[in-house]
């Protein structure tokens, strides 16, 4: 495959943590850890040596239990985390949010934060005001628009975040278990203006623990266990694994 | 020091509606709102302006006005440092969420202040006359001092919003450092009232220089030396390429300690 449709690269990525059982969060902390020469963290790998490409174009899922480093590693895609080692690669515009409605503050109308969350995103107040009336227009909450989010209820909250991350377009769009919320008319939205992307040629990330979702949208999955990629490849196969890793589990609860 | 430019005229429009975003915040839920930015400063005035000159007197005239010509631009410095102390920390949540150039947010909290302390300088234009204090040229000038005094800011803002970072206890700590450095800075008091075999200690405190000049121009009607002006931008240049080389070195770990 020719380096110019790989949207995404990741070589050897590691992502280390400290992770530190007591904290030392003051100084008399610190002192007293000195003193007595404790350490008190260890480290631990969220992500450990895992390698994949993306190709424009594909829906990527990532599939895993909580805790297994997915979130991590759309961390790393999106440039939160600067991993320990390993290279990454973007081709392309990416909207640097991995949770919709990041960056929404409570006090600021739906209409301010559609301003705040974009200029966040990195783009220009301009771009913003050309998007704004689509973005309401999608969201569908009518006059709240000019409410404070606090009001919002949840639904609202996540379509107008839905709206924001999805109609700024860009190549690369990150979705991180975002469809649970917001009523079925809606989902169906929601996954009509993902077919859309997909349609546009733009590649998706896409984080989800309903493997109907996975299997029905998804090109190719990637199962995660511990930091490791443990599959790779076409969704049915990947889900296979997965779901025969989490029967030892459900054996022990009974 | 030029990535600090680079960066913040990249995030300009950023950095300004978070500063917008924080002054409405600050004046959501009160009836007056925006008005406040006014009101306060001007009852303060009020307030001093009836004790230095009923109460307390002072063989210097117009105190109040001599107390406020250095008062406000100090609020300014101790308002953006403790609201930027937390800046980091506070946004936590979103930094680790969104990739996001993480000098917006001490910036934004300097800004807002700047624009606070812009409003505060209309009610003293105003008590200026009421007092029959005259109404000097040099007025004018009191941008170069600002500036002066926006770098020394934004250097030590970037310093302590990343040292909270790591250590919580900055931020009680600088409380402590921002009451002792405004008993230590001629505010109410004049440089001239300290015996003179003592005043080298005081001339060690950079502040001295960042704030003479804007008592120099409200007060006397004089422009600050030229040693003055420059000693002014050199203590903002320190400060400033210090804690901006510090905060860089340290806000990629950031996302790790939030």
């Amino acid at each position: 495959m020719s380096s110019s449709s790989i949207a995404i690269r990741l070589e050897n990525i590691t992502q280390r943590f400290r992770v530190i059982q007591e904290r030392p969060d003051t100084l008399r902390e610190l002192f007293s850890k000195f003193f007595r020469h404790e350490s008190s963290y260890h480290d631990f790998d969220a992500v450990k040596n895992a390698s994949f490409e993306v190709p424009k174009g594909q829906m990527l899922g990532l599939i895993g239990r909580n805790g297994s480093g997915k979130s991590t590693l759309l961390k790393i895609v999106a440039g939160v985390y600067r991993p320990t080692a390993g290279t990454v690669q973007v081709k392309g515009s990416l909207a640097p949010l991995i949770e919709l409605g990041a960056g929404f503050h409570h006090e600021l109308t739906g209409r301010e934060n559609i301003l705040l969350n974009g200029l966040l995103m990195g783009y220009s107040k301009h771009e913003m005001g050309e998007r704004e009336q689509r973005i309401i227009e999608f969201a569908e909450i009518g006059d709240f628009i000019d409410s404070p989010v606090k009001q919002y209820s949840s639904g609202m909250y996540m379509r107008l975040a839905f709206s924001v991350a999805t109609e700024i377009d860009p190549d690369i769009l990150l979705l991180d278990e975002i469809l649970g919320v917001g009523d079925a008319p809606f989902q169906q939205k929601c996954f009509e203006r993902i077919r859309n992307f997909r349609k546009a040629g733009k590649t998706i990330l896409f984080v989800s623990h309903s493997m109907a979702e996975v299997s029905e949208h998804c090109d190719r999955v990637i199962f995660i266990e511990r930091g490791s990629i443990m599959a790779d490849g076409h969704p049915d196969e990947a889900i296979e694994a997965y779901r025969n890793s989490c029967v030892p589990e459900a054996v022990a609860a009974h | 020091m030029i990535e600090f430019v680079r960066e913040t005229y990249r995030y300009r429009e950023l950095i300004w509606a978070l500063a917008m975003k924080e002054l409405k915040i600050r004046y959501k839920r009160s009836v007056l709102g925006f008005l406040w930015a006014l009101l306060n400063p001007a009852l303060l005035m009020l307030v001093l302006t009836l004790v230095f000159s009923k109460i307390l007197r002072f063989n210097l005239p117009h105190y109040a006005i001599f107390l406020l010509s250095v008062l406000l631009p100090w609020t300014f410095f101790s308002q953006s440092l403790s609201y930027a102390v937390e800046s980091i920390v506070s946004n936590g949540d979103l930094i680790k969420k969104v990739r996001v150039a993480k000098l917006v947010f001490p910036v934004a909290a300097v800004v807002s202040n700047l624009i606070n302390l812009g409003l505060s300088l209309i009610p003293l234009a105003l008590l200026v006359p009421i007092m029959r204090h005259p109404f000097y040229w040099t007025w004018v000038y009191l941008p170069v001092p600002l500036l002066a005094l926006t770098l020394f800011t934004l250097g030590m803002t970037f310093f302590f919003a990343t040292a909270n970072v790591y250590y919580r206890d900055v931020s009680h700590i600088l409380q402590i450092v921002l009451s002792a450095w405004f008993y230590l800075t001629p505010i109410i008091y004049s440089l001239d009232f300290i015996p003179t075999k003592y005043q080298w200690v005081f001339k060690l405190n950079p502040m001295i220089y960042v704030i003479n000049g804007f008592r120099l121009a409200v007060y006397y009607g004089m422009l600050p030396k030229a040693s003055s002006i420059a000693a002014s931008f050199l203590c903002g240049f320190i400060s400033l390429f210090i804690g901006f080389a510090i905060f860089r070195k340290y806000q990629d770990d950031f996302v790790f300690y939030v």
